[in-house]
């Protein structure tokens, strides 16, 4: 990184007396926020068409989905060709929870999941999920300390639900085989995370989120759950009185429609990070494009908070390769400062994500920060400051993930600070639920990042983790209790959505992020469908990779 | 900055030095041609063969995390699930050998440890399995993908990561409950009922001081 070698001498030499001080925490962080955080930025409009038509704002590119006209093809037949009990679609940890929670109701379960099963933000999480079990915390303080974080506007009674289910949450992991770090005397290790006031965070090094995933993905498969890979949801189907009764889908290897009949539909699609809202870079899969809310909202369910995104203060910023991607909060938690170009520690690390994100753009608006070949702009995380202070080998023993990554393009963070700046990660809002997952609408519950309402206006480090578990197997439960009789298919509510005003050149869902210009090639008919499938088949089929260690 | 070519089962295409195969895949319009999930190097989607036009040894990779390359041949090598084996309480050398017979064929080769992207003693750990080294065998695996390279590769069917997840999953389910301590069930609710009050700013002030004190 010889292209920033004055600012990292400067980095370097104000180390020693930044090891020593704690930086001030902002004092008005308001101000930031209104100043310098994305959310505020403007960049925002309301809806004319569906249930939130004029009332809260939306970000622009997601109220253009909003108004867009649906893919499906206006004579799309209604004909069923699956029939099941519960319909799960999206195969996330919020997703594969749920399933999880109906073995042995004897309801027939299908997920139904755009790319394979775990390929999600779950996979991707890295810090941790929160769940009070330290001696001096309760699930009371777990809420105090959230409320405060989300600015006081998370719903009470979901945020209580999210507390309480802590515990008995992380119990249900490590008896499905979750194995958690632990500290020498065999007791989870907690740490501290943004916005917590005593150590609540437990993870498996920086890859939690795998960990969950690979243990949940594992016990779907050994469950009796029907999973339909590479299978994206289209529109939902409503009986003709407002019920949701079921959805079509795309099966993508054999491009075709498949119609869903089902007697509940769960929605588990996440968020929406790849819309990368006023050009923000995304730590989020591919497959988090907000398709669970056009869904929704064309069946009549209001969105919340959806003015609010989280923007995580520490992507990836350099190299080019990585823009982006996540670095975990918890290497800032653990010691690593945050530092301008100057070597200026500028603010407290543990302030909340929101107000960081938007200090560290500030500092790179006024000129303090660190440009990168590619004309990106970012601040330091100085990430040899971990084993100063807890040890040789500390970094490489807690964060392997974030070593692997980088190594690869030759920057070794025990020795060099990684270049950061704020990366769109969280759809702090969503589908409106209440205390069982249940949509305003008959027929259709919702859980995980595609609902709104439980963080309020800024998520706090590892609740959502926690959120997609408590609420993934919340939904299975309040779907058992409430489940009804199969319903007629029909296309009532997309053909009303039809009439209303909207954006007709443009269609969404959008299933995948602009840049991959993946499409969904849904006007083909069916038979056209089968025959380029039958014929790709035979192409494909006799193809064989080359031995990888032949020389 | 100057473009390179790079080809595609065969098929060549133009890239940009820095980018990895999946945006170089993207930019061309060819994202369907390797199965993509996180783009972030963890969920294992993208597997992938690579072969190099100067001659070094190519292998296997990440398409999502892998720098494209002057002359470099990609080969999309999706890897299908294996069959899950449900894990048991307090593992065995010996349990483990009768649900994956083929543990005990590896003949040492050492391709899937060449194969791992994560950098997993993939060999030395099916080593450990074969004596019952579980504790070791698990930390080996924190960071595996289940991108199935190591047991695509191996000539002799021994499936190392289903082994691996099933060893960490029956070492996880042998660990004892959690022990939740008894409380006191009035105060709880007494707590509750404070922090949910109705009024949204006095709830945001109680919550406040609750936070730093731990309690009312
Ligand atoms: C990089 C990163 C790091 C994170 N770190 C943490 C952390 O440390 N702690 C924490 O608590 N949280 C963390 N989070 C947030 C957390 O991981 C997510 O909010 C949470 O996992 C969301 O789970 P979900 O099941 O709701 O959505 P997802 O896990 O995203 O699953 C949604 C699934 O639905 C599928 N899908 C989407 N559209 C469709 C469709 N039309 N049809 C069918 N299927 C569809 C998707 O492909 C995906 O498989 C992190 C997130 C990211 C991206
Ligand atoms: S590839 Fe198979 S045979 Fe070779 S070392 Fe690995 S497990 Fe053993
Ligand atoms: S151990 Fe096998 S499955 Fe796991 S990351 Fe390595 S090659 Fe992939
Ligand atoms: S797309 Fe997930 S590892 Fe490459």
């Amino acid at each position: 990184m010889e292209w920033a070698k004055e600012s990292l001498e400067k980095v370097e030499g104000s180390r020693a007396a930044r090891m020593k001080q704690q930086a001030p925490m902002p004092s008005d962080p308001d101000l930031i926020l209104k100043n310098f955080h994305p959310d505020y930025s403007g960049k925002e409009r309301t809806v004319n068409a569906g249930p939130n038509a004029g009332d809260q704002k939306f970000p622009l590119e997601l109220a253009d989905l909003l108004e867009a006209d649906s893919p499906l093809p206006a004579t799309h037949s209604t004909v069923t060709d699956i029939e099941t009990d519960v319909l799960i679609i999206g195969g996330g940890g919020a997703g594969a929870a749920a399933a999880l929670a109906f073995e042995g109701s004897g309801l027939n379960v299908h997920l139904a999941t755009k790319l394979r099963l775990g390929d999600s933000n779950t996979v991707m999480a890295e810090g941790g999920i929160q769940a009070a079990l330290a001696e001096t915390d309760s699930p009371r303080r777990h809420f105090a300390d959230t409320m405060v974080g989300g600015h006081g506007e998370n719903e009470p009674d979901l945020l209580r639900i999210l507390c309480e289910g802590g515990p008995k949450s992380i119990e249900w992991l490590s008896q499905l085989g979750c194995l958690f770090d632990r500290n020498p005397d065999g007791t989870f290790r907690l740490r501290g995370g943004g916005g917590t006031s005593v150590p609540r965070v437990l993870a498996c090094r920086d890859y939690t989120g795998l960990e969950i995933m690979r243990v949940l993905k594992d016990a779907v498969r050994l469950s009796s759950t029907n999973v339909l890979e590479d299978h994206a949801a289209v529109e939902l189907f409503d009986d003709g009185n407002s019920t949701v009764s079921g959805a079509v889908l795309y099966d993508r290897k054999k491009a075709s429609l498949v119609n869903v009949s089902a007697r509940a539909v769960i929605l588990a699609t996440g968020g929406s990070g790849q819309l990368r809202l006023q050009g923000f870079p995304t730590s989020n899969h591919v497959g988090a494009t907000g398709d669970g809310l056009v869904l929704a909202y064309r069946q009549g369910c209001r969105l919340a908070f959806l003015d609010s995104y989280q923007y995580h203060p520490s992507g990836a910023c350099y190299p080019e390769a990585l823009a982006g991607q996540l670095v975990t909060e918890a290497i800032r938690s653990a010691g690593a400062q945050v530092v301008n170009s100057e070597g200026v520690h500028f603010i407290n690390e543990m302030a909340y994500r929101d107000v960081l994100a938007a200090a560290i753009i500030k500092e790179t608006q006024e000129g303090r920060g660190i440009t990168t070949p590619n004309g990106k702009v970012g601040v330091w995380l100085d990430t040899p400051m971990i084993d100063l202070k807890n040890g040789e080998g500390a970094l490489a023993k807690q964060f392997p993930g974030l070593i692997h990554r980088f190594e690869r393009y030759k920057i070794d963070p025990v020795k060099t600070p990684v270049l950061i700046y704020p990366t769109l990660h969280y759809q702090n809002g969503g589908i409106s639920i209440d205390s069982q997952c249940k949509t305003e609408v008959k027929g259709l519950w919702a859980c995980g990042e595609v609902t709104g309402g439980l963080h309020g206006k800024n998520r706090l480090m590892g609740n959502s983790l926690l959120d997609i578990l408590v609420f993934g197997r919340r939904a299975a439960e309040s779907v058992k209790e409430k489940i009804s009789e199969r319903k007629l298919l029909t296309l009532n509510n997309l053909n009303e959505f039809r009439k209303s005003q909207l954006q007709k050149q443009i269609t969404s869902p959008t299933f995948f992020p602009k840049a991959s210009k993946m499409k969904l090639e849904i006007g083909k008919s069916a038979v056209e469908a089968e025959t380029t499938d039958s014929s790709s088949s035979e192409t494909s089929g006799g193809f064989e990779p080359p031995d990888p260690f032949a020389r | 900055m100057k473009n390179i070519e790079i080809k595609i089962a065969g098929k060549p295409i133009s890239a940009q030095p820095g980018e990895t195969i999946v945006h170089a895949l993207w930019a061309v319009g060819m994202a369907e041609s390797v199965q993509t999930g996180c783009a972030g190097g963890v969920c294992g989607a993208c597997t992938v063969t690579v072969r190099y036009a100067d001659g070094k040894p190519g292998g296997t990779e990440l398409a999502c995390m892998k720098p494209v390359e002057e002359g470099m041949e990609v080969f999309p090598c999706p890897v299908e699930p294996d069959k899950a084996v449900e894990p048991v309480i307090n593992p065995d050398a010996l349990t483990l050998q009768s649900v994956f017979p083929t543990v005990n064929r590896c003949t040492k080769c050492g391709s899937c440890t060449t194969a791992c992207p994560m950098s997993i003693p993939v060999m030395d750990s099916v080593m450990r399995m074969q004596q019952g080294d579980f504790d070791a065998v698990a930390e080996d695996f924190t960071t595996c993908i289940h991108c199935g390279l190591c047991r695509f590769v191996c000539e002799d069917k021994v499936k190392p990561h289903n082994m691996g997840l099933w060893v960490r999953r029956s070492l996880g389910k042998s660990q004892p409950e959690l022990q939740m301590a008894d409380e006191d069930l009035n105060l709880i609710e007494k707590e509750w009922q404070h922090l949910m009050t109705d009024d949204k700013q006095e709830r945001i002030q109680r919550a406040k001081t609750f936070r730093e004190k731990g309690s009312q």
